[in-house]
């Protein structure tokens, strides 16, 4: 908040504290938007409202779609015929054009996901991709050598099962289904949900008993 | 919903609209063209002039985005594919399994058919 | 020269296959402003103001040094700028002007 102070008198201003000032960027930022407003272009309430749909989408709406598909096999049909009208069945509205291709990992194929010309993530179902899927090692070789990469992780894929990259370019997006960990039969949709991690629906790791959330 | 109709059930006489009905199927061969566009484009480098196999057919049809990205939202609407590609071919020393695979989306205009 | 096609004909965020380092697994919790340029970019997309696509040409257009010493939503603010500029919707003028006052105000604060 701007406040006017007079200058005709002594007194010592108290020292900027170079933290609190903006930065350059977040300045220009600002700057953009207030005048976009002022063009009643847009409304402060569209970016207020926008923020609040971001920070309502997290993994755990994509752990939600998994286990829903490891315990009812018409849905997880539904899911794979059409990715996104089945996530919109758990009311998990998309608000772009994007579409969603979900990948089934099986015991001949293991899935994963990546952009290489920019950052294409199913935003919708997941949130906000992690700075190193934005990256350039990730980026670079999640195509060319993927076992590689996928050694980094932790996860080993054997030779006879299938390694499959899917690459976003245009309006698709993926998410990975991973496999069911073995010994869970007893287990709750609920308790299901909670084992799965957000870099197993990116296809980098699979799904295990130690990974409770 | 595919706004396509199988070949078998076209009613003759119908006229599709311009690039409504898909070129390539499921299954088919197709190579990415070899052009060198400057500019937007969304075909990596790593594709161009490589052979690969429709997986699927995306639907409905979409503005190309490679004009899209310069504000042109009209008039060049086609389907794109999925297409896969065995990483093998791709990268000449490619250490990985003979049946890893590369699976990406690709405009209809930057396809062949062989 | 030869060495130069390379720089035109493939863009700068074209790097599937390039050689690269390992994977740091680095993460932020991001900072209110780039929480706020994302959804910028959501409501711009929204509104076909700045679809995503010209969003991506704009921040390939900014060329490999800018991209190269730009974080990810810097990126994103300057090619909105850029865009606006060429769409007649601001001027160079008018955000230089913005951004002076937005600064003054926030030493005025103190």
């Amino acid at each position: 908040m701007a406040h006017e102070h007079e200058h005709d008198h002594d007194h010592p201003h108290a020292e900027i504290s170079v933290s609190e000032m903006p930065g350059y960027y977040e300045v220009m930022e600002t700057a953009i938007r207030e005048l976009l407003i002022d063009k009643q272009l847009i409304t402060g309430n569209d970016i207020r409202h926008q923020i609040e749909v971001l920070d309502s989408r997290t993994p755990a709406l994509g752990a939600k779609v998994v286990a829903r598909a490891w315990v009812d096999a018409a849905f997880r049909e539904r899911l794979l015929a059409d990715g996104r009208a089945a996530c919109e069945e758990l009311g998990i509205s998309f608000y772009d054009d994007t579409r969603l291709i979900v990948l089934e990992n099986t015991e001949t194929v293991h899935n994963l996901i990546v952009c290489t010309l920019c950052s294409c993530y199913p935003r919708p179902v997941l949130g906000l991709p992690p700075d190193w899927y934005k990256l350039k090692p990730y980026r670079a070789r999640a195509v060319s050598e993927p076992r590689i990469v996928l050694a980094e992780f932790g996860t080993i894929i054997p030779d006879d099962v299938e390694v499959r990259v899917s690459d976003s370019t245009a309006a698709v997006r993926y998410l990975v289904l991973p496999r069911r960990p073995e010994a869970t039969d007893d287990y709750s949709e609920e308790q299901l949900a909670g084992l799965v991690t957000r870099d197993a629906m990116i296809g980098v790791i699979p799904v295990t008993l130690g990974m409770e959330n | 919903m595919p706004n396509h109709l199988p070949s078998q059930s076209r009613i003759p006489g119908i006229v599709p609209a311009l690039n409504e009905w898909p070129s390539f199927s499921p299954g088919d061969r197709v190579r990415v063209a070899s052009r060198s566009p400057i500019g937007h484009y969304r075909v990596p480098v790593y594709l161009r002039g490589m052979t690969g196999t429709v997986v699927s057919i995306i639907e409905p049809v979409m503005v190309d985005n490679e004009t899209e990205g310069y504000g042109q939202n009209a008039g060049s609407r086609r389907h794109y594919y999925r297409v896969s590609f065995r990483l093998r071919t791709i990268w000449a020393a490619y250490s990985g399994a003979p049946a890893d695979e590369l699976r990406i989306e690709i405009f209809e205009t930057w396809l062949e058919r062989i | 020269m030869s060495g130069s096609e390379g720089l035109v004909s493939r863009l700068p965020n074209d790097i599937g296959g390039l050689t690269a380092g390992s994977i740091a697994r680095v993460e932020h919790e991001l900072e209110p402003w780039e929480k706020r340029c994302h959804a910028l970019a959501d409501v711009l997309d929204f509104k076909k103001l700045i679809n995503t696509e010209e969003k991506r040409r704009g921040v390939e257009a900014l060329g490999s040094d800018m991209i190269g010493q730009l974080a990810y939503y810097e990126r994103w603010i300057v090619a909105f700028a850029n865009i606006f500029f060429a769409k007649g919707i601001l001027t160079p003028t008018e955000l230089a002007e913005k951004m002076s006052e937005v600064e003054a105000r926030h030493i005025a604060g103190r």
